[in-house]
């Protein structure tokens, strides 16, 4: 569901605390080696110093860089043996690097009687190997260890927001508006046509159990949230008359579709309130969907009265479901709204597992 | 009572207007002589039918059962009926008029009756507390239109439009692009419910909106004059503390 988190920063230079850990783990063992080498084996303290400012100095900032080279190597895109390849040349093309500016630092030190530097060059290139092994194992840590924490948060946020939609769409849901207005359809029903009444009252009861059951599932088939919102709409088309009309074109492959539960009433219900509250007008909202291959595209487009006030922007709903989708699908875009002026279209785009046929 | 009550519905929803018809078709004290779907047409009718009671709905199209009330000129009984509108209910709670919560009893609706009846007899009318809750805004801070009544028309400005307001005693004229509207309502009344990030006071007499404000002229030491974007760069005086406002907007 999440796209694999890529740190863009290196961590050496995002975090303080880590560059500094950094840069006292490597000051630690510089000291150290001078001490045991002037100390132990009587090496010349300018000997010592060339030797770990190579090794200890020079190789950690050079090192460094390793991470661009696991920052687009991913473990789990790339295969194996190019991986080991990739890394066996930039390895090499490190240590190439290294030791010819060690070399360059040393060659005026360098003398006929004192080999000391000279004689280290087998053992250094085994160990700029080991080293690019090392950090190797280190920054892959770093990057998983710093996904994890972003998945983390990620999610916690993402359950966050779907429970406030799901909050939202309750809201919406019972709209106290909506859920007087229908009782007191049902009241006059009840006068009028006892038997209509009653087949209210059940699709009320229907559609509000709908709504207010808890779902376990966040994605439900497209079939189930089109059979709520017909529910929604024949409740509203008592109460409207003849002033509200629906128009359904779906593509019936797109029946077993997975998509978000209650994402589509509160676009219903914008359609209510902007076109058929706002105007005299009949109005008609009509929705279209189609499958193209991995794609379902569900289309809810409604009249307005373009002498009503306009609507403002974005309202606190749309910006919901964009919002929702942008988290569960990582996509941004997956909401169109298109103000034709006399009608107002919102695309809805879902991507889909496998594709429909 | 001798006289039936002549009463008018107004109610955007059929069922509605079906269920207040059927609890008051037998009712001694009440004659219905109409029905209407919208607000234009409910203004229309009571100025026409002058009636004495009118059950009115406040969530319609077009104009709201509020915004009706400006344009009335001929003011009967008013009951409100709302399904459900937190900041109608408010403004109900500082008023007396009586209103009907959807869906009511007709126990409850004969009790509306029974007050109005009595407003009535006592020769009372809630004429005032009206004038009261048309200048209550329900919903949002700021209003987003103007409804105005020329002869027999009925003008919906959104606030978009309106170029500037200047204050005529006891009513106001707004100008449009189009033209210009007169209103009984004061330049207090503006100057709350307008938004004061688009509309200034900028002197005693004239409220404008901002972005129609083309200069500001020095005119005389102290004093400071607007001039408009218009083809007649209308000029407006502009007070001390109008001066200070419109620094304050602009950032200058």
């Amino acid at each position: 569901m999440f796209n694999n988190y890529k740190p863009m920063n290196h961590p050496l230079t995002n975090n303080y605390r880590l560059l500094l850990s950094y840069v006292l783990f490597w000051g630690v063992i510089s000291i150290t080696n001078i001490i045991l080498q002037v100390f132990w084996y009587n090496v010349p303290l300018i000997y010592s110093l060339l030797d770990t400012g190579t090794n200890y100095v020079l190789y950690p900032l050079l090192g460094s860089s390793i991470w661009y080279s696991i920052r687009y190597n991913s473990l789990e895109e790339v295969s194996a043996g190019r991986l080991i390849l990739f890394h066996f040349i930039a390895a090499s093309i490190l240590c190439a690097i290294w030791i010819y500016i060690s070399f360059a630092i040393y060659k005026p030190f360098i003398t006929e009687e004192n080999s000391f530097l000279e004689n280290g060059l087998p053992s250094k290139i085994f160990a700029g190997y080991l080293m690019y092994a090392i950090y190797l194992i280190f920054f892959y840590a770093v990057n998983y260890y710093q996904s994890l924490k972003e998945k983390i948060k990620k999610e916690a946020e993402y359950k966050t927001l779907l429970r406030e939609a799901e909050l939202q769409a309750l809201k919406s849901q019972i709209n106290p508006h909506f859920l007087f207005n229908s009782l007191n359809s049902i009241s006059s029903l009840t006068v009028s046509d006892p038997e209509k009444a009653q087949e209210m009252v059940i699709n009320l009861s229907t559609f509000m159990r709908y709504s207010l059951t808890h779902e376990q599932k966040e994605m439900v088939t497209f079939a189930r949230e089109l059979e709520n919102i017909k529910l929604y709409l024949g409740i509203e088309k008592v109460r409207f008359g003849k002033k509200l009309n629906t128009e359904f074109v779906i593509d019936t492959n797109c029946l077993e579709a997975e998509i978000p539960n209650m994402i589509l009433q509160p676009l219903f219900e914008n359609a209510i309130k902007y076109g058929v509250y706002e105007t005299t007008e009949q109005v008609t909202i009509k929705t279209i969907c189609q499958c193209e291959g991995n794609i379902l595209k569900i289309t809810i487009v409604n009249d307005y009265d373009a002498n009503s006030l306009q609507r403002k922007g974005e309202g606190i709903g749309l910006r919901n479901i964009r919002k929702r989708m942008q988290i569960i699908y990582s996509q941004p875009d997956l909401i169109k709204i298109t103000d034709m002026k006399t009608s107002f279209e919102v695309q809805l785009i879902i991507p889909q597992k496998q594709p429909m046929s | 009572m001798s006289e039936k009550l002549q009463t008018l519905i107004i109610e955007d929803e059929e069922l509605a207007r079906n269920l207040l018809r059927s609890y008051l078709k037998d009712h001694p004290d009440i004659e219905i002589i109409g029905e209407c779907e919208n607000g234009f047409d409910g203004v229309k009718a009571i100025n026409e039918k002058k009636p004495d009671l009118v059950f009115l709905d406040i969530q319609m199209p077009k104009i709201t059962g509020f915004e009706m009330i400006e344009l009335l000129d001929h003011k009967p009984q008013i009951i409100f009926t709302t399904a459900y509108d937190q900041y109608a209910l408010k403004a109900f709670e500082l008023n007396a008029v009586d209103y009907l919560l959807k869906p009511f009893s007709k126990e409850r609706m004969q009790k509306a009756i029974d007050k109005v009846i009595h407003h009535i007899q006592h020769a009372e009318t809630n004429i005032e507390k009206l004038e009261e809750l048309s200048n209550f805004r329900p919903g949002e801070a700021y209003i987003d239109r103007v409804v105005v009544k020329d002869r027999h028309k009925i003008h919906i400005i959104t606030v978009d439009k309106i170029r500037y307001i200047e204050s005529l005693d006891d009513y106001v004229m707004i100008y449009t692009q189009d033209g210009r509207h007169m209103k009984q309502k004061t330049m207090k009344y503006f100057e709350t419910y307008l938004d004061p990030k688009n509309f200034i006071r900028i002197h005693r007499s004239f409220i404008v909106q901002v972005d129609n404000i083309a200069e500001i002229q020095q005119y005389e030491k102290d004093s400071y004059v607007v001039i408009l974007k218009d083809k007649d760069k209308t000029k407006l005086k502009v007070s001390k503390t109008g001066y200070k406002k419109i620094k304050d907007v602009l950032h200058f």
